[in-house]
C-alpha cells in the first residue's frame, strides 16, 4: 500500500524548540523572544514573575516549532512534503491538518478561486528579486495546468493531490500559529497576553494599563514609517510585497500572483494591514484584498473590517 | 480607519471558517488519538478453485465491508457465494470391472414407478465419482467488536449459511484484554454452531448396505468450542502469537454422500456400504504464528498442531514473505506443508468376510496424506489506500494409502493424488 499516512501523532520527533530570551519591560510587562518560521516572534505577558514568562516562553516556542516543522514546505518529513511527494495518491491527514485544509477550501471558496493552496509551483518561474527578469508567457502558461484547488481531492481525512501539483500553508501557517500560541498561553496564563510573529499578532486582553501598543512595520513603504497601533483583542496581520517585486520598463510587478493567469495581480496596495476577530481571520482578509489589486480599499470598505491599506 | 457595520456576507464567512480552523484544531490537539480516520474498507474477492481431472470447480466471490465507527467500534460484514460443480469422489475404489452407482437425488437404486433413479457407470480402472455434483452455498457473517474501558474488548458476531442440503448457524463471543502497556493480548471466546443436513434424495441410514438404499428425513449436528489465546509484542517489529481451541460436535457427522467399497478375498467387489461416522468428535489445536517485519519485508510464519477424537492428528508449516517491490507493488510467495494421520475407522475398503466394523469411512479427507501448496501473489496499490491483488497457488495432496496387496487390485490407484490450482482476484478499498 502506497498512500502515505503522516502527521496523526506517533511519530512526533523529540522536542527542539528554538532557544528564547526574557526581557523585562516598564509597565508590568514581560517579553519572550525567539525566532520561528523565518520571523522574529515575541510573546507579551502581563506579568511580574519571570518564571511564569519562562514557562509560557517554552509553550509558545514549542508550539511555533510544532507547528513549523509540520507544515513547512521545506521540510522533506513535513505532512506539507509528504502530500506534495504522493504522486497522485491519497495520503490520510489528522485532525488538524484537516482543519487547515478545511480552511484552506472554504477561502478557496470565498475568493472564487483567487486564493488557492496549489499556487506556489508558479515560484518555479518567478523569481522577485528586485530584477527585470520576467519569464517567458509560455514557461507561466505551461505552469497553469497544475494549478487549481479545484482538482485537489479533498473528502473527509484524505486529501488526493494530482500528480505535478503542490500544496502549502503560505498566507495561513504563521497567522494560525500566532492563534494557536495565544489560545495555549490563555488556557495557562491568567494576564493579558500579546503574540507577535513578526507583525502578525493576537491579544487575548488589554493590560491592565490600557490597550497593547503596537507598531506595525509596513513592508514596501522606502520610509519603513511603522503604524503605530492601538489593539485590546483579537487580531491583525499584514499582506505587503515587502521587496518582492521585479521591475520593467516602467511597471512594477508584485509577488502576488493571480492564479487564473499566473501573473502578478496588477495594482496590488503596498501593504493592507486588517484587525479581526483571530489573526487567520485578519491575515486572509488582507491576502483577499491584495489579491484585488486596484479594488483592494474598496473591498476592504464592502467588509467592514478595521484596515489600513497603503499604496 | 475604518469601522464598518453590518459585516459583508464574506466577512462573515471568513469569521465562520477562522473560528471552525481554531476551534477543529483545538479538538484535534486535544484528542490526538481521535484525530484518526474512520473509513468503511471494502474488500471484493474472487476465487476460482479447480481440481484436475475433472474434478470439483469452485468460483466463489466474497464480499466484505468494515466500518469503523470511531473508539474502536468496529462492524464487519461478508457476505460469500458459492458455485461448486464437477465431479466428486463417492468413496468407493476403482475396480476391474465397470461399476454403476446412482446419483444421491435417486429415491431408488433400479427405476420404477413414483421414484427418481439417475444412474451413472464407472469404466474399469477410474476413480467412481459422481459427475453430477453441482451445489451454490449463500453465507453470511456479521460481527460487531468494541472497547469496554480502556483495556478490554469485546467482540460477537454471528453466521448464516445455507445449501440445498445444508443449513447452518452459528454465534461467537470474544474478549480481549491488553495489558503490560498493550504489548500483551489475552484473548478468550465461545462458539456454537447449529447445522441441518438434508441431503439430496434423503439423508442415508449411516452404515447401511447400499444396495437397500435407505433413506431417512433430515438429520442434525451442532458444535460447541472455545478458543484461548495470547498474543505479544516481542520486538518492535515482531509479534508473536499463540492460540489454544477446543471443540465439540455431536450428532449427524457422518457425509450423507459418501460410500465404502466392500470386497470379498480377491479384492472383487461384492457390494458397498454407506458409510458411518461416530456421532461425536472432539477437537483440539494448539496454532502459534510469528509476523516479523524485515525492513518492508514481512514474514509471516505459523505452525498448527491438531488433533482430534477420532484419531486424526496434523501438523500444518505455512510461510509468507511479502516483498515491497516499490511503487506501490509487492510480491507475496507462500508455502504451506500439511500432514496428517488417518481417522482410526478410515478404510480404502471393507472386507466381506469377518465382523462389520461400527464405523467406516473411505472419505479422502479422512486419510493419511501430505498436501503442499505453493503460491505467489501480486498487490498493486490502488487510489484510496486500495490494493489490487492476483493470487495463484498450487495444491498437491498425495495419499499414503494409495495401492492393495488383493489380486483383483493389483496395479490400480485406489486413491489418486489429488492437484488443485487456485486463482483469488482481490480488490482492497477504503472510503
Amino acid at each position: 500500500m502506497s498512500a502515505a499516512r503522516a502527521g496523526a501523532g506517533g511519530a512526533t520527533p523529540p522536542p527542539h524548540a528554538p532557544e528564547f530570551e526574557v526581557v523585562p519591560r516598564e509597565g508590568g510587562i514581560v517579553a519572550v523572544r525567539f525566532v520561528a518560521m523565518a520571523s522574529p516572534c515575541e510573546l507579551l505577558l502581563e506579568t511580574a514573575e519571570t518564571h511564569t514568562a519562562h514557562e509560557m516562553g517554552r509553550v509558545a516556542a514549542q508550539e511555533a516549532w510544532r507547528i513549523e516543522s509540520k507544515y513547512s514546505r521545506y521540510r522533506p518529513g513535513s505532512i506539507v512534503s509528504v502530500i506534495n511527494r504522493s504522486q497522485g495518491h491519497a495520503v490520510v491527514v489528522d485532525g488538524e491538518t484537516a482543519a487547515l485544509l478545511d480552511y484552506a477550501a472554504q477561502c478557496h471558496l470565498l475568493s472564487d478561486g483567487r486564493f488557492d493552496i496549489t499556487s506556489g509551483v508558479l515560484r518555479r518561474c518567478w523569481r522577485f528579486d528586485g530584477s527585470d527578469r520576467l519569464p517567458e508567457p509560455g514557461a507561466v502558461a505551461a505552469l497553469l495546468p497544475l494549478i487549481g484547488f479545484e482538482k485537489v481531492q479533498w473528502r473527509a481525512s484524505r486529501i488526493t493531490v494530482p500528480a505535478g501539483m503542490e500544496i502549502d500553508f503560505g498566507g495561513i501557517g504563521k497567522e494560525y500559529a500566532v492563534d494557536r500560541v495565544l489560545c495555549l498561553i490563555a488556557a495557562r496564563f491568567a494576564g493579558a497576553a500579546l503574540v507577535n510573529f513578526g507583525g502578525d499578532l493576537a491579544a487575548n486582553r488589554a493590560p491592565g494599563t490600557g490597550p497593547w501598543q503596537v507598531g506595525v512595520e509596513r513592508p514596501g513603504t522606502e520610509r519603513e514609517a511603522r503604524l503605530l497601533l492601538e489593539l485590546s483583542r483579537g487580531g491583525l496581520a499584514t499582506s505587503g510585497d515587502t521587496h518582492r517585486f521585479l521591475l520593467r520598463d516602467g511597471v512594477r510587478y508584485g509577488h502576488i500572483l493571480d492564479v487564473r493567469t499566473g501573473w502578478p495581480v496588477p495594482q496590488v496596495p503596498r501593504s493592507v494591514t486588517v484587525a479581526a476577530t483571530s489573526c487567520v481571520e485578519a491575515g486572509m482578509c488582507a491576502t483577499f484584498a491584495m489579491l484585488q489589486g486596484i479594488g483592494a480599499e474598496a473591498f476592504l470598505e464592502e467588509q467592514g473590517f478595521r484596515y489600513w491599506c497603503l499604496r | 480607519m475604518q469601522l464598518k457595520r453590518p459585516r459583508s456576507p464574506l466577512h462573515l464567512g471568513l469569521m465562520a471558517a477562522s473560528c471552525a480552523l481554531l476551534s477543529d484544531s483545538a479538538r484535534a490537539q486535544a484528542a490526538p488519538d481521535d484525530a484518526a480516520e474512520k473509513p468503511l474498507q471494502i474488500d471484493t474477492d474472487l476465487l476460482y478453485y479447480k481440481e484436475n481431472a475433472g474434478r470439483v470447480q469452485t468460483i466463489e466471490p466474497v464480499v466484505s465491508l468494515k466500518k469503523d465507527f470511531g473508539d474502536q467500534r468496529l462492524l464487519d460484514g461478508t457476505l460469500t457465494l458459492d458455485t461448486l460443480s464437477g465431479a466428486t469422489p463417492n468413496g468407493a475404489i476403482p475396480s476391474r470391472k465397470p461399476q454403476t452407482f446412482a446419483s444421491p437425488s435417486s429415491t431408488s437404486l433400479t427405476p420404477k414407478p413414483g421414484y427418481k433413479t439417475t444412474l451413472y457407470t464407472i469404466a474399469p480402472g477410474d476413480l467412481p465419482q459422481d459427475p453430477h455434483f453441482k451445489e451454490r452455498r449463500v453465507a453470511g457473517d456479521l460481527d460487531w467488536s468494541q472497547p469496554i474501558g480502556l483495556d478490554n474488548t469485546v467482540s460477537y458476531g454471528g453466521h448464516a449459511s445455507t445449501e440445498h442440503d445444508f443449513d447452518s448457524v452459528a454465534v461467537h463471543v470474544g474478549l480481549s484484554h491488553d495489558f503490560n502497556e498493550k504489548n500483551t493480548t489475552l484473548s478468550a471466546g465461545i462458539n456454537e454452531e447449529y447445522d441441518r443436513i438434508h441431503a439430496h434424495g434423503g439423508n442415508p441410514v449411516a452404515g447401511s448396505d447400499y444396495a437397500l438404499y435407505e433413506k431417512e428425513p433430515s438429520q442434525t449436528k451442532n458444535l460447541a468450542g472455545g478458543l484461548i489465546g495470547v498474543t505479544q509484542v516481542m520486538r518492535r517489529n515482531w509479534l508473536t502469537e499463540l492460540n489454544y481451541t477446543f471443540d465439540h460436535s455431536q450428532g449427524y457427522l457422518t457425509d450423507p454422500y459418501r460410500i465404502i467399497s466392500v470386497l470379498d478375498d480377491t479384492g472383487a467387489v461384492t457390494g458397498y456400504r454407506y458409510e458411518n461416522r461416530p456421532d461425536t468428535r472432539t477437537r483440539q489445536s494448539l496454532y502459534w504464528v510469528n509476523k516479523v517485519a524485515l525492513g518492508p519485508t514481512v514474514l509471516d510464519l505459523s505452525y498448527r498442531r491438531g488433533k482430534d477424537s477420532w484419531g486424526i492428528g496434523s501438523d500444518t508449516v505455512d510461510a509468507k514473505l511479502r516483498i515491497d517491490l516499490g511503487s506501490g507493488m509487492s510480491l507475496e510467495p507462500h508455502a504451506r506443508w500439511y500432514h496428517q494421520s488417518a481417522a482410526d475407522f478410515y478404510n480404502l475398503y471393507l472386507s466381506e468376510t469377518g465382523p462389520a466394523p461400527t464405523y467406516m469411512s473411505a472419505d479422502p479427507r479422512l486419510a493419511a496424506f501430505a498436501a503442499t501448496t505453493f503460491g505467489l501473489k501480486f498487490g498493486i496499490a490502488t487510489r484510496r489506500n486500495g490494493e489490487l491483488s492476483l493470487r495463484l497457488e498450487q495444491y498437491q495432496q498425495r495419499p499414503s494409502d494409495q495401492a492393495s496387496s488383493l489380486a483383483e487390485l493389483q496395479g490400480l490407484d485406489l486413491n489418486p493424488n489429488l492437484k488443485a490450482t487456485i486463482v483469488q482476484l482481490s480488490w482492497h478499498l477504503e472510503y
